[in-house]
């Protein structure tokens, strides 16, 4: 077992990791930018220091975190198919700071729906005008826009079931399987981000989303399995990593797209606001695994003695959970 | 006191506690440990079964569902996609609505392959075309004869739907030598087909290239290599 110190340092350690690799990864995005592509025609440079360096820390930020991911040992439930000792490890009692960023996490999710909403009416509203006046209409009918938009709003409610189950004291720190639906959701979020770029031959313009948002639905379904008896604690904080990576990637080239519409004078409602949205909210959730996740995988949090759910049972097996 | 808790616990069983992991379940979990001898028969099988609830088969549904969707779209994005035909002009080769599998990953365009690409001084959306030249080499178009010659050549063209014609914008570009990283491409219908030859279009840079058509899935009557 690892002593409170070592558990803390082994906190700090992803968090630390995660934050000076997502920041160093940013500005190598805000580089690549800024001189990785032609100004006329936006093609990617090729051969260019900025998108081989960014390329290089990406890798390295990914086998650093394979290293601490099995550096990590957390205790393994006694039998195949027992899930209450992993749900434990959510548990936030006397810890605010993993409720927070959930339901932080949540508020962000839920703030890109009428964003989404807005937009995705207009994209049909144009695509019914178009099939009206019978002109070619355009490749984007908004029902995809739609969809994810319905997406976010689920994804928010699961994110707020996730940091209220952190919050409530005496009550398993497990999502359950509403730690799945922002998985879910993301699956939409991912088909729309890859209709919006399928004809676009420059993938370092959409690829650091995609896979953001794939590293995404990893970590939130491998957070839902910590409560369905499929534990994979090593791939969820290494996955958890590398979305706070790729999402701060992505966040660059977002913020990049806004101020560029910012200065043509275009309408700011768009969904790449919406993505911008519902990518800091991914970080969050990420965030919030890796500040909870390291320090209690070998030593769960205790449920309080009067709590609802297996009070006895639960207390025992955390005891023998932790004696491993 | 439950009796099972007072039990004297058996010496057998490496476990980490010190006990055995049977033991340790109907020590903490009596009522699901009150059938002794069929537990020494199964030991370990029953238990298993029986926390196999249905959300974890839900979950384990689910999450077969989200890891293939994330599979496709990453396949989709760097290794193949599959794109649908509008418009008519590489006919008879490919019609509108055929559904085409293109590959991405490593291609390196060639004299004679189906390209998809993008070229955003003509349109946002990709277009299907054939690539006629590559860099360094010599295109001439005689409309007088409906022919194309590549360094001095001329092409055989047996794919191309009718004899070619001038095109109602004029020549174009009828006489280039292809620059360094660029192709010239043109659609096998070549009366209905705005390509290299339009002045909106133009060469075209081997990096607005997404990939090569490798076959046409769908419809399946139209099913062929290309």
């Amino acid at each position: 077992m690892l002593s409170s110190k070592n558990s803390a340092s082994g906190q700090r350690i992803w968090l630390i990791s995660a934050a000076a690799a997502a920041l160093i990864a940013a500005a190598l995005r805000r580089w690549q930018l800024s001189s990785a592509f032609e100004e006329a025609t936006g093609l990617a440079i090729r051969g260019a220091q900025a998108s081989v360096i960014l390329m290089c820390v990406l890798i390295i930020a990914g086998a650093w975190f394979v290293l601490l991911s099995m550096h990590q040992r957390p205790a393994q439930p006694r039998k195949p198919g027992q899930a209450y000792p992993w749900d434990l490890v959510f548990l936030g009692t006397g810890d605010r700071v993993f409720p927070i960023l959930e339901i932080a996490a949540a508020f962000l999710a839920i703030a890109s729906v009428p964003i989404l909403f807005i937009v995705g009416v207009g994209q049909f509203q144009l695509y019914q005008e178009a099939l009206t006046a019978h002109v070619q209409p355009p490749t984007n009918n908004g029902m995809l826009t739609l969809a994810t938009a319905a997406g976010a709003f689920l994804a928010a409610l699961g994110l707020l079931q996730m940091g209220r189950d952190g919050l409530r004291p005496g009550r398993r720190g497990r999502g359950g399987f509403a730690a799945a639906l922002p998985g879910v959701a993301g699956c939409i979020w991912l088909m729309e981000s890859f209709r919006a770029h399928a004809a676009n031959p420059v993938q370092w313009d959409y690829a650091p989303q995609l896979i953001a948002i794939v590293l995404g639905m990893g970590f939130y379904m491998d957070f839902a399995g910590m409560s369905a008896g499929v534990a994979r604690p090593r791939r969820l904080l290494w996955m958890a990593g590398m979305t706070v990576i790729f999402s701060a990637v992505s966040l660059v080239s977002g913020l990049a797209e806004l101020s560029a519409r910012t200065a043509m004078a275009e309408p700011m409602l768009c969904t790449q606001l919406g993505d911008v949205l519902l990518l800091v909210s991914q970080m969050l959730a990420a965030v919030g695994a890796l500040w909870r996740l390291p320090p209690h995988l070998e030593s769960p949090q205790k449920a309080r003695k009067n709590a609802p759910e297996q009070p006895a049972l639960e207390q025992e097996i955390q005891e023998e959970t932790t004696d491993e | 006191m439950d009796e099972n808790l007072n039990k004297p616990l058996p010496q057998a069983g490496p476990d980490p506690g010190g006990q055995s992991a049977p033991e340790l379940e109907e020590r903490l979990n009596p009522a699901q440990a009150q059938e002794p001898e069929e537990a020494q028969e199964q030991p370990a099988e029953p238990k298993v079964k029986r926390d196999a609830s249905a959300g974890r088969d839900l979950y384990m549904n689910v999450r077969v569902l989200v890891s293939m969707m994330a599979v496709f779209v990453l396949l989709f994005t760097f290794v193949a996609r599959v794109i649908v035909v509008s418009g008519p002009s590489m006919e008879n080769t490919l019609i509108e609505r055929d559904l085409i599998l293109v590959w991405s990953l490593g291609y390196t365009p060639k004299q004679g392959d189906i390209v998809v690409l993008t070229q955003e001084s003509y349109q946002e959306d990709s277009i299907v075309k054939r690539v006629i030249a590559t860099e360094g080499q010599r295109v001439d178009i005689n409309y007088d004869v409906g022919t194309v010659s590549v360094d001095g050549e001329v092409i055989e063209e047996d794919y191309i739907k009718e004899r070619m014609l001038l095109p109602g914008w004029g020549e174009g570009i009828n006489h280039v030598t292809v620059p360094e990283g660029c192709l010239f491409v043109m659609g096998d219908n070549r009366n209905e087909s705005a390509d290299s030859r339009f002045p909106s279009i133009g060469i075209i840079d081997t990096r607005c290239v997404i990939g090569k058509g490798l076959v046409v899935l769908f419809p399946f009557n139209h099913w062929k290599g290309l």
